[in-house]
């Protein structure tokens, strides 16, 4: 569903991506760790078309993101570490508004409303301005988007990052439910144990390259960690 | 994506954008002001039009019957008495009333001499006039654009530092489709200040109006609109393409503010001078000076051919030819002031299509010339009263030296003696004038609109090439 193959991106001096390959199956959630700086943002922007690979190809359900950039969009969900949503409107104007973007066709408020439940934001709070949510309901307005577009695959950029650890539970909760969907979610993260708990698969990224690359059920917590300390400290 | 989602993916953009706008309070707080300015303009602007109007109509029936009600005098002395004739309030001057302010309304018509229109408002006024008239034109003129600007300087750079058109572009719309939304947003919002203003300035202008006069007058109103409409989203597109180009909102407000000062406020004056410098007009001085120099001339030249003396009004001319010598010294000065007040006004005509023309820059100067020109208070009206006036003129002094040629001349001696029936004076009939029509007036300020749709097309080309990089 999402294949980088040999994905490099340069700025100017500094490789920001140096041959990244990976594939992310349907039902796969496949966790990024990495330092700051190690390239996973660059890599998510990638595959929104948000940057040119400087070489490589990166795909969404077999089509290159350069060639038919709205056409991978369309397959994609995008969860930023903080979803940005217009204060002013309620969660649900917000989630009307970007569904009917992302579908190209608006849904009943009765549909729009049962999303918003399924991610555990009541009508009393779907009714509220967002400006005076939490991080945590807007990243549940974020995920009810994903929802409402029916998304092939997720990409999410460090999105319990701030999150309480209920809160960030709550989300692992409803990434697994993504995956059990046939959703394939790639996700970045600094947090060790949420990405064991979480993925399916993990990967590891230094200065633009992927490191390592392992099955979640294959390794313990702790043994994570000491490969991921080991890596950082190379 | 449906195909016709292409088109409704910008309504709902612009849907979402003008709730946006609505409940931050930038609609309510600057549309609600310039709503007010305009609507107080209109609202002035209608109390004036109706008080000159009647003021105007009352005084030319008044001098007229003042000049039928002559008792029997020489025709010639009738003829230095003369009449007064005034111009016309279009009603459309509800809206712009142009130049009218500054030249008058007002033509003395007497014996020899084509006089200029008198009585100009904007000598009447206080030091307050300095800074402008309040008029619904320049509401719309100055104030709109600068409405724009409030309402959409951070239409892209706003959503880019907030994170929000990162979350709409990961969506799979076209960044295309994005510019028309918020295109299509901030015209609603016009729309929902201007309809009203609207509605209001076409009762003001249509009220108490013949059907043919409201069926001309409203043919301009549409035409005025579609000119506004033009020059409001020229901002439009200005604006969307200042705030997708800049980095942050706030760099994009200074640009705009900045392009905005010197659109509207510094550029039109300089262009005013550079108009008069490229095609120089006569002080008034000079320009009667010349005139009556070249005035000198023909009567000079007239009078040698026709009576062979040198000398105008002198003893060597019998009383018995006087009558004959007023037609032929009259004749004489028609072409020359003719050619002189043509020369003049070519020269006001030619700043105009200087200005007009740099419109393409400044798309102000087109829209004040265009606006002017189908309210019907440009100088083009003002030209073509002061010919008819002139006609006016020339027919009253016509008759009445053709009543001295007939009664007088054959008196010889007794020539002063004569003393016409007042049966002579309502053979000048009632100076019964109207403004140009509608289609004059798209005709002569075609120009104009072109230019605007030049300026047009230009800025929504230049939004596209913003919107055609990448936003993020």
């Amino acid at each position: 569903m999402l294949s980088a193959q040999n994905v490099t991106k340069t700025f100017g001096e500094t490789q920001a991506l140096n041959a990244v390959s990976l594939t992310v199956m349907p039902g796969d959630i496949y966790c990024l760790l990495g330092a700051n700086g190690a390239g996973k943002t660059t890599l998510i922007n990638v595959f929104l078309n948000f940057l040119s690979p400087t070489s490589g190809i990166a795909q969404v359900n077999g089509r290159d993101v350069t060639v038919e950039p709205l056409q991978t969009k369309r397959d994609l969900a995008y969860i930023p570490e903080q979803v940005m949503l217009y204060g002013v409107l309620s969660g649900l104007e917000n989630l009307d508004y970007f569904a009917a973007l992302a579908t190209g066709q608006k849904q009943s408020g009765v549909t729009l409303l049962r999303l918003l439940a399924d991610v555990g934001l009541d009508e009393t709070a779907a009714m509220r301005r967002v400006a005076t949510y939490s991080k945590g309901m807007r990243q549940k307005v974020g995920i009810a988007i994903a929802m409402a577009k029916e998304a092939k695959a997720l990409l999410l950029d460090e999105p319990t990052s701030g999150l309480d650890p209920s809160a960030a539970n709550e989300f692992s909760q409803l990434l697994k439910k993504a995956s059990q969907n046939g959703v394939a979610v790639l996700t970045t993260t600094h947090d060790l144990f949420h990405a064991k708990q979480t993925a399916t698969r993990i990967g590891i990224m230094k200065r633009g390259q992927l490191v390592a690359e392992l099955s979640s059920a294959d390794i313990t917590h702790s043994d994570l960690e000491a490969l991921y300390l080991q890596h950082m400290r190379a | 994506m449906a195909s016709k989602s292409t088109l409704r993916v910008p309504a709902w953009i612009a849907r979402k954008d003008f709730s946006e706008y609505l409940r931050d309070g930038r609609l309510h707080w600057a549309g609600g002001l310039v709503l007010i300015l305009l609507l107080t303009a209109l609202a002035v602007g209608w109390q004036n039009q109706r008080a000159i109007s009647g003021e105007r109509a009352v005084a030319q029936k008044l001098d007229y019957s003042d000049w039928v009600s002559q008792n029997t005098r020489h025709p010639h002395d009738a003829a230095h008495q003369g009449m007064h004739v005034f111009k016309p309030e279009p009603p459309l001057s509800v809206i712009d009333p142009g130049i009218t302010p500054y030249v008058g309304s007002t033509l003395w018509l007497q014996a020899h001499r084509q006089s200029e229109v008198k009585f100009r408002p904007a000598q009447d006024a206080t030091g307050l006039q300095r800074l402008g008239q309040l008029s619904a034109a320049w509401v719309l003129q100055v104030l709109g654009p600068l409405l724009i600007i409030v309402l959409g300087f951070n239409a892209f750079a706003g959503e880019r530092e907030l994170g929000t058109l990162r979350q709409t572009l990961s969506l799979g719309i076209t960044q295309r489709q994005l510019l028309w939304g918020k295109a299509l947003g901030l015209l609603a919002c016009l729309a929902v200040l201007l309809l009203p203003a609207g509605i209001a300035a076409l009762v003001a202008s249509l009220w108490g109006l013949t059907s043919e006069l409201q069926m001309d007058t409203t043919l301009r109103l549409l035409g005025l609109g579609l000119g506004y409409g033009v020059y409001l989203l020229i901002a439009i597109f200005v604006v969307l393409a200042v705030s997708a180009w800049a980095k942050t909102s706030r760099v994009a407000l200074v640009v705009l503010l900045g392009i905005w000062i010197v659109g509207t406020l510094m550029v039109p004056r300089a262009a005013s001078d550079l108009a008069r410098t490229l095609n120089p007009s006569p002080s008034r001085l000079e320009f009667a000076s010349k005139m009556n120099a070249d005035l000198h001339t023909h009567y000079q030249q007239a009078w040698k051919d026709n009576f062979g003396v040198d000398k105008r009004w002198g003893s060597d001319l019998p009383l018995n030819k006087w009558g004959v010598a007023l037609q032929v010294d009259d004749h004489a000065g028609y072409g020359v002031t003719d050619k002189h007040f043509g020369d003049l006004w070519h020269a006001f005509e030619h700043q105009q299509r200087s200005q007009e023309w740099a419109g393409l820059v400044v798309p102000i100067l087109a829209l004040r010339s265009f606006s002017m020109g189908i309210a019907g208070t440009d100088f083009a009206n003002h030209r073509d009263f002061s010919v008819a006036a002139e006609q006016h003129r020339r027919l009253m002094q016509d008759l009445m030296s053709a009543d001295l040629v007939k009664n007088a001349d054959s008196l010889d001696n007794k020539h002063f003696a004569y003393q016409a029936d007042p049966k002579l004076w309502a053979t000048v009939p009632r100076f019964g004038y109207q403004l140009p029509g509608v289609a004059a007036a798209f005709q002569n300020n075609l120009l104009s609109l072109l230019v605007l749709l030049a300026v047009l097309t230009i800025s929504v080309l230049l939004a596209r090439a913003a919107c055609a990089r990448r936003l993020l």
